[in-house]
């Protein structure tokens, strides 16, 4: 037996010669020296050769075949404990149930043990392969961004004898701010969708507007609960809607975001020829709502309010909306 | 008047080194030196003495704000532009923080870049919408924080004109709508900038005495 043990300790040591028939031979052992109990000490034997020592194969079962080795290990073991006693009394039984249970609960745990291991390896896997690509992505896209900048100012010099490389010029400008916008996105981007993060939701809607947007934000994410974020964008892009229709195709706006602790304040302005006196009221006398309802209301909605300053000077809409 | 106006270029793409140095000497102005990246910016500055320093966030080695930081150390009268292609906005807040007085995203007109290095030159502040935002933010942020902390806030009226600006108005535009005059407006601009320095500065010095630095004895 210490011969086995220190054979044994040898083996489990390095992972190739843990194999299932060291596992086995090792329960065999385990099993044979509780039979040659009755042959050594008699039938009548209190206490087995092994005593506890069966523990020891046990256990590698449990630890290699999870809670069925340790079951099927426990299972033999008893049997075997049982059978050759002539007379068994509260202890065997004590320890059998002692077996039988210990086995499947160390495989369950070393189970568990082995799969949050995985799980671990595989997040931290993850993590290091997401911290890559952002890495990587900041260079590429700073490269790109550089290109598309410049493509975007050559055209623009080139304009006047070359209408087609205004054009790309115009389409490179657009992509360069599309990508700029996304890229703030992500050092935003939060999984837990009850809550978003406004300035990043305000980015992506002005650089896909059809109005050229500038867009300041604080430069920390604005977090709101997501029925606010949907409202707030939806009348901000209607602010911007408006523009686009009064003030033209080739419209400039800007939105500027504030976090303050007991609100959030978006503000749209324009520089177009602004909104005429009372505009607006004859449209929803007319029962055209448009404006009103879909910037007012959402606004009004939510507990906030929207007030539009116009002039010659171009037009600006002020959302107020508590936090 | 432009001539006498000597400025270096750092940014490691080619391409849009030698397009800004062609733009900035047909306009007049004096490039004295080129640089690839933070090494040879901090490198080339003391001999070159430029006055301007247009400067791309994204290099390599120390990077934009290191390279702000060191340049206005060993010359506090030159001026750093910020020329950055990405917009990335905590570097763009830390390079201001460092002491850049202007900031220009690289879609900015060939006009509008030297209009912006003439005035960064002349001792103006160059802010875009977005960088208004930053600060505003920043300093919002500062006041949210623990209340024992030293630091200047912004006056009212220096918060009511960087929301302007945050907004997309021109100096000349804050100026008609305020009946104040420009060089006012100029002046509020420059305030919130040096408070945002000097905050910095105060923050730095509070974690060096906290961090135990001051000690020079041991």
């Amino acid at each position: 037996m210490v011969a086995w043990t220190g054979f044994a300790i040898w083996t489990c040591a390095r992972a190739e010669r843990r194999t299932t028939l060291f596992f086995v031979v090792d329960l065999a052992w385990a099993a044979g020296t509780i039979a040659a109990t009755s042959l050594v000490k008699g039938p009548d034997f209190n206490a087995t050769i092994p005593g506890f020592w069966v523990m020891g194969a046990l256990l590698a079962w449990a630890v290699h075949w999870h809670w069925k080795g340790g079951l099927a290990a426990a299972a033999l073991l008893s049997a075997t404990d049982l059978v050759f006693r002539d007379n068994i009394d509260q202890a065997n039984y004590g320890n059998v149930f002692l077996l039988m249970i210990g086995g499947p609960i160390v495989g369950y745990m070393c189970e568990s043990l082995q799969r949050m291991a995985d799980e671990r390896d595989a997040a931290e896997r993850a993590a290091a392969a997401a911290e890559e690509r952002t890495r990587l992505a900041r260079a590429v896209h700073d490269g790109v961004l550089q290109v598309l900048a410049l493509v975007q100012r050559r055209g623009a010099e080139a304009g006047s004898e070359h209408p087609h490389l205004m054009e790309l010029g115009q389409l490179a400008g657009a992509q360069e701010r599309a990508l700029r916008s996304l890229i703030r996105q992500q050092g935003t981007f939060q999984p837990d969708q009850t809550d978003r993060d406004l300035a990043g939701l305000l980015e992506e809607l002005s650089s896909s507007h059809r109005v050229r947007v500038e867009v300041a934000t604080p430069g920390a994410p604005v977090t709101v609960s997501a029925h606010v974020a949907s409202e707030v964008s939806a009348a901000v892009a209607s602010c911007l809607d408006n523009v686009a229709t009064h003030v033209g195709p080739d419209a400039k706006a800007w939105v500027l975001l504030e976090s303050l602790p007991e609100k959030v304040v978006v503000s749209v302005r324009d520089e177009g020829p602004g909104i005429r006196d009372g505009r607006l009221a004859t449209a929803a006398a007319e029962g055209r709502l448009g404006v009103s309802e879909s910037i007012c209301g959402r606004i009004a909605d939510l507990g906030g309010t929207a007030t539009l300053e116009t002039s010659a000077h171009g037009t600006e809409w002020e959302l107020v909306i508590p936090r | 008047m432009t001539e006498s106006i000597r400025v270096m270029v750092v940014d490691d793409h080619p391409m849009w080194r030698d397009a800004v140095e062609r733009d900035l000497s047909a306009a007049g102005f004096d490039v004295v030196a080129v640089a690839a990246d933070g090494h040879q910016a901090v490198a080339r500055f003391p001999a070159a003495r430029p006055q301007v320093v247009v400067l791309d966030l994204q290099i390599p080695g120390p990077n934009g704000v290191e390279v702000t930081a060191q340049v206005l150390s060993y010359d506090p009268s030159a001026r750093v532009l910020i020329l950055s292609a990405s917009g990335e906005q905590t570097d763009v807040l830390e390079a201001v923080k460092a002491g850049a007085t202007g900031y220009l995203v690289k879609s900015a007109s060939r006009d509008e870049l030297v209009d912006a290095v003439r005035r960064v030159a002349a001792g103006d502040t160059v802010f875009t919408a977005g960088l208004a935002g930053l600060v505003l933010g920043e300093f919002r942020r500062m006041a949210e924080g623990p209340a024992d902390d030293p630091r200047d806030e912004l006056t009212d009226r220096e918060t009511e004109i960087l929301k302007m600006v945050a907004k997309g108005m021109g100096y000349r535009q804050i100026a008609d709508r305020l009946v104040i005059s420009h060089r006012t407006v100029q002046n509020h601009v420059q305030n919130t900038l040096r408070k945002l320095q000097m905050n910095n500065r105060v923050q730095l010095t509070r974690w060096a005495i906290e961090h135990g630095l001051d000690d020079d004895e041991a």
